[in-house]
């Protein structure tokens, strides 16, 4: 186990060392709400002095590691410590370890590329995408219900899915409640739909035939059918 | 604790090694209140309706409630007939529940001075709660963080700590956490002035100054390398899980992953996140109704998020598969994920 100040930038924002800027960004994200002051989750763990501590360590590894540049001089430097690395390091699995004993004789880039790759096996990434997974495969049927657990699952609001797509939110949780009535005219609600799905991550060549297939197949001819109703 | 699933236990741990040991769950939270039981009951009935053969247990001696969740009547034979040595053998104080596959010992009793088992007598439970006949064994905790609670947790394959998201519930898990491991941490020391510095850790005012258990490794690092080196191993195979229950909000669900990254940080623990549920008034209605969410609503949010869950802990689909193989098509992950998935009929609501 490590103190705070002993982790690298990529340990401490709990990701791989491949990690992508999306994942960089979304881990620093993730990282700036757990420890802002008033998280739910330090409550009673991280007195405010610490906490402060880890923010300004994980603006500082967002700084480096989100600049191309400078992550790039960071990486080289890495490399050069990497082998350094002491024994009581509690990140390391015990396979990993155990490896990584047998090989210490010539612990070069190789060995430190592949500690690196398993540094987070329970990373926010590889939790969200084993959740997935389990959960949905992205295909099939999609209706109001299933965007909305995708949304939750995911972790975005309503409003933030708003902020970015500019599409109001009460458009969006008639979408979710599949309030059919109250929704614009069907391009709209395509594009609506479009933007949803995009920005929590989902295919929307998928998503949109099918949810428009559902709002269709709703109006059966019981349905006022105004001009804004029909395309 | 070994809560890699299908790993064989070590052979040289006494407790476990019997030719057949059913898997051991503890579901605990520290504190009352916060759906242990409505999270073990819709967990046992998942995994039983997943085909394997499971025992819910009643460890909750002075709040015993879980026959109750499952409707079945006050049973007339409960661990507590054990903890007292009235009945040494615990298979004949299983009940049928209505849920097939499932069968539960109950823990009420009519003598409140049965409530809390000796030591030696809660080692003899645990080793017989390895040997029923099952193939897995979900304890239901009680409320708080006794010692007695926290050895079900600490010997368990898997210690699931449920909490929801409100502050008092977060503490008390922390709290629970953090006596969880200073109990396994002074268990796994040998020397007797390393356990002594242990127990002092433990007191969060002590004279050392010592704060965090990074604070007592560095203690220990200093008295004794070899301790040291306990102490670290021991680290790593503690591995609590954690179920958000009553979740509300995107806000609520990401609390699981804000907990699991300050566990890291903190304890230097890796807890897993098990997964969430939502809050339904229905599910909450589904105790009155004395029988399981899952059985009762199959295709509810809540019943879906809850046989998630159970999915994950019997490792369905591969949690390790699913990140080998990260860059494969959609088609290829649609068919294991497919297979599991108990799909709400039509979607509709």
């Amino acid at each position: 186990m490590r103190g705070i100040d002993e982790l690298d930038h990529y340990e401490l924002l709990e990701i791989s060392r491949t990690a992508t800027s999306v994942e960089i960004d979304r881990a620093y994200r993730m990282a700036q709400q757990t420890y802002a002051d008033g998280s739910l989750a330090l409550y009673s763990v991280f007195e405010s002095l610490d906490a402060r501590a880890i923010r300004d360590r994980l603006d500082e590894a967002y700084r480096v590691l989100a600049d191309p540049e400078l992550r790039a001089q960071y990486d080289e430097v890495m490399k050069i410590e990497a082998p350094v690395t002491i024994d009581l390091d509690s990140n390391r699995p015990i396979e990993e370890a155990l490896r990584q004993d047998s090989e210490h004789a010539d612990r070069g880039r190789d060995a430190a590329d592949r500690s690196a790759a398993s540094v987070s096996p329970d990373s926010f990434d590889d939790v969200v995408e084993e959740f997935d997974a389990i959960e949905d495969d992205g295909s099939g049927e999609f209706d109001g219900v299933r965007l909305r657990r995708n949304r939750l699952f995911r972790g975005y609001e309503l409003d933030d899915i708003s902020s970015v797509t500019k599409v109001n939110s009460t458009h969006l949780r008639n979408i979710e409640d599949e309030n059919f009535g109250a929704l614009p005219a069907d391009v709209y609600v395509r594009g609506f739909v479009k933007a949803y799905a995009q920005t929590i991550g989902l295919d929307p060549k998928v998503v949109v035939p099918s949810y428009m297939a559902r709002l269709e197949g709703s109006r059966g001819g019981t349905q006022p059918g105004g001009l804004f109703g029909r395309r | 604790m070994n809560s890699t699933t299908g790993m064989p236990r070590p052979p040289s741990d006494p407790i476990r090694a019997t030719n057949r040991s059913a898997r051991l769950l503890a579901v605990g939270g520290g504190k009352g209140g916060v759906g242990k039981t409505f999270v073990t009951v819709n967990l046992a009935t998942s995994l039983a309706r997943l085909g394997k053969r499971v025992v819910v247990v009643d460890v909750d001696l002075e709040g015993a409630n879980l026959h109750t969740c499952l409707g079945v009547p006050t049973p007339q034979r409960s661990l507590a007939d054990f903890v007292s040595e009235r009945e040494e053998d615990l298979g004949k104080l299983l009940v049928d529940t209505p849920i097939e596959n499932l069968r539960m010992i109950g823990g009420t009793h009519s003598n409140l001075a049965d409530a809390q088992p000796s030591h030696l007598r809660r080692v003899r439970l645990l080793r017989g709660l390895r040997q029923l006949d099952a193939d897995i064994v979900l304890l239901d905790l009680g409320a708080g963080s006794h010692a007695s609670v926290l050895d079900y947790f600490l010997v368990s394959d898997d210690g699931i700590l449920v909490l929801q998201p409100e502050p008092t519930s977060v503490e008390n898990a922390y709290t629970f956490l953090r006596a969880a491991f200073y109990r396994r941490m002074r268990l796994a020391m040998v020397g007797h002035g390393v356990r002594q510095l242990v127990t002092m850790a433990m007191d969060q005012r002590n004279e050392r100054g010592i704060r965090t258990p990074l604070d007592l490794l560095r203690e220990i690092e200093a008295t004794d390398t070899a301790e040291a080196h306990r102490f670290v191993e021991t680290m790593r195979v503690f591995r609590p899980r954690i179920i958000v229950n009553g979740v509300r909000s995107a806000e609520d669900v990401k609390l699981g992953f804000a907990v699991s990254s300050v566990c890291k940080k903190y304890f230097g623990v890796e807890a897993e996140y098990l997964g969430y549920v939502n809050y339904d008034d229905e599910a909450r209605q589904s105790v009155s109704m004395r029988r399981p969410i899952v059985e009762l609503r199959q295709d509810a949010d809540v019943s879906i998020y809850l046989q998630r869950i159970a999915r994950k802990l019997l490792g369905l689909p591969s949690a390790s598969m699913a990140v080998q193989n990260a860059g494969h098509s959609a088609a290829t992950e649609a068919a294991p994920a497919a297979e599991t998935r108990t799909r709400p009929p039509g979607g509709t609501r």
